[in-house]
């Protein structure tokens, strides 16, 4: 074999995968129509590429997903074990964190009503409220105290609105707020890392989107593109475009950029 | 749930939403347990294997970062063969009887089986990094690009390493025809 059938051959998969360009790929065919022993090995390597096409998936026995799904309760189960009690995680199996969760709100309606009413009978009564709906009571006290003048409070409601499994619209709607227009940069941060969670939503998605269009800051720019390439939200790639061809834009933003572009197109 | 992507389940199994584990479970066991059988050539090791995937991917879901799941998985998956077999001291031995216990099934199969055997031969013929690579990237179809982060190299390095492979393979098997 000479020298021109060895790189022929050498790029024969290339050729069978259609990876070349269309001068190399003409040139191979043009080879291949004079030459015996390269369409031998043409053949040969087709031959070994269908037989592969051909196998059929093996599927494993039931027993794999019965015991996948034993794991998984067992996993659960060990998920359920109570550790520490917080607010922020209320279990619904377990009733001494339900009695903890009430008590603390007690505590806090207590000291609001104090100065308001001292009327024991309708404090039990709200009571009986709070606790039906001491869910919705804490996204409020959360979208409260994301207003509050303290920046470290608003840091903390936050992380705190992160702690949801569904959050009501208000509270997304605080978050993104909060990742527009706070003043200090480690809430917007903090706001934008807690609406990634919510990607399944589209209000969270489009603000995302908006978001990078506008944004002027590096270390937001980096967190909206590792966040948009992470929920692979394709509609962004227009804006992470403009970021690389603007010259503004810092380099370690575009090299961010480079990086997640390919995820995405 | 079943419309997220496979990243965006493995978060939220990251924060203790284990339920979602399930889908990724539908989505990926078989492809799993396809490679492995491949690597192994043993039903029950696989599925053993393939079992003892998922459940790290639950104990360590903490340390899943943003990457892409499928090269992460397979990361996992990798990482428990190579354990496996390492563990094994006569592994050798193990495999040989495998080996004679699939060509009694196959010798009665129609044609098309036949081939498969002969590349089934072929394939156990290479070492453990070729016949990885081939499995990869021509049963399983996966991108030189996701075979280069799963192996950590690179997309160039892989597409030569694979090439070769494919072309030892090709030697074994016209040897054994």
């Amino acid at each position: 074999m000479d020298m021109d059938c060895k790189q022929i051959e050498e790029k024969l998969i290339d050729y069978i995968d259609k990876n070349l360009d269309p001068k190399e790929y003409d040139a191979i065919t043009a080879h291949l129509s004079s030459c015996p022993d390269c369409q031998e090995s043409l053949n040969e390597l087709e031959q070994i590429f269908k037989g592969i096409e051909n196998e059929k998936e093996e599927i494993p026995d039931q027993s794999l997903k019965t015991s996948f799904e034993e794991m998984l309760l067992t996993e659960k189960a060990l998920l359920q074990e109570p550790k520490v009690v917080s607010l922020h995680q209320p279990s619904k199996s377990n009733w001494k964190a339900v009695i903890q969760i009430a008590a603390t709100i007690a505590l806090i309606v207590s000291a609001y009503f104090f100065g308001k009413q001292q009327n024991q009978e309708s404090f039990y009564e709200e009571m009986a409220v709070l606790q039906k709906e001491k869910k919705q009571l804490k996204q409020e006290v959360t979208i409260s105290l994301i207003e509050n003048e303290s920046a470290s409070k608003r840091l903390q409601a936050v992380n705190y609105a992160e702690e949801f499994e569904k959050p009501s619209n208000d509270i997304l709607k605080a978050l993104i707020n909060k990742m527009f227009y706070d003043d200090h940069i480690n809430v917007r941060l903090a706001a934008a890392e807690a609406l990634a969670k919510f990607s399944d939503s589209e209000m969270v998605r489009k603000s995302f989107i908006d978001a990078l269009d506008i944004e002027k800051d590096p270390g937001m720019q980096i967190e909206l593109i590792q966040i948009l390439v992470s929920i692979q939200e394709k509609r962004a790639v227009p804006s992470m475009e403009k970021l690389l061809q603007n010259e503004e834009t810092p380099s370690y933003v575009k090299d961010q950029v480079t990086i997640g572009l390919p995820n995405l197109i | 749930m079943k419309n997220l992507t496979d990243e965006e389940l493995m978060i939220l199994v990251s924060e203790d939403n284990l339920d979602m584990m399930r889908i990724l479970f539908e989505r990926y066991h078989i492809r799993i347990f396809n490679f492995l059988l491949k690597m192994t050539n043993d039903r029950d090791a696989s599925q053993d294997i393939a079992q003892e995937v998922f459940y790290k991917a639950i104990k360590y879901r903490k340390s899943y970062k943003k990457g892409k799941f499928s090269s992460w998985i397979y990361t996992i998956a990798r990482n428990i063969f190579s354990d496996h077999y390492q563990s094994k001291k006569n592994k050798d031995q193990r495999l040989d009887e495998i080996e004679y216990k699939t060509e009694q099934e196959g010798s009665n199969g129609i044609e098309k089986d036949e081939i498969k055997e002969q590349l089934n031969q072929a394939l156990k013929k290479l070492n453990k990094s070729d016949r990885e690579l081939v499995i990869m990237s021509r049963y399983q179809g996966i991108k030189y690009q996701e075979i280069a982060e799963i192996t950590g190299s690179t997309t160039g390095a892989v597409k030569t390493k694979v090439h070769r492979a494919i072309h030892k393979l090709k030697d074994h098997y016209l040897q054994n025809i």
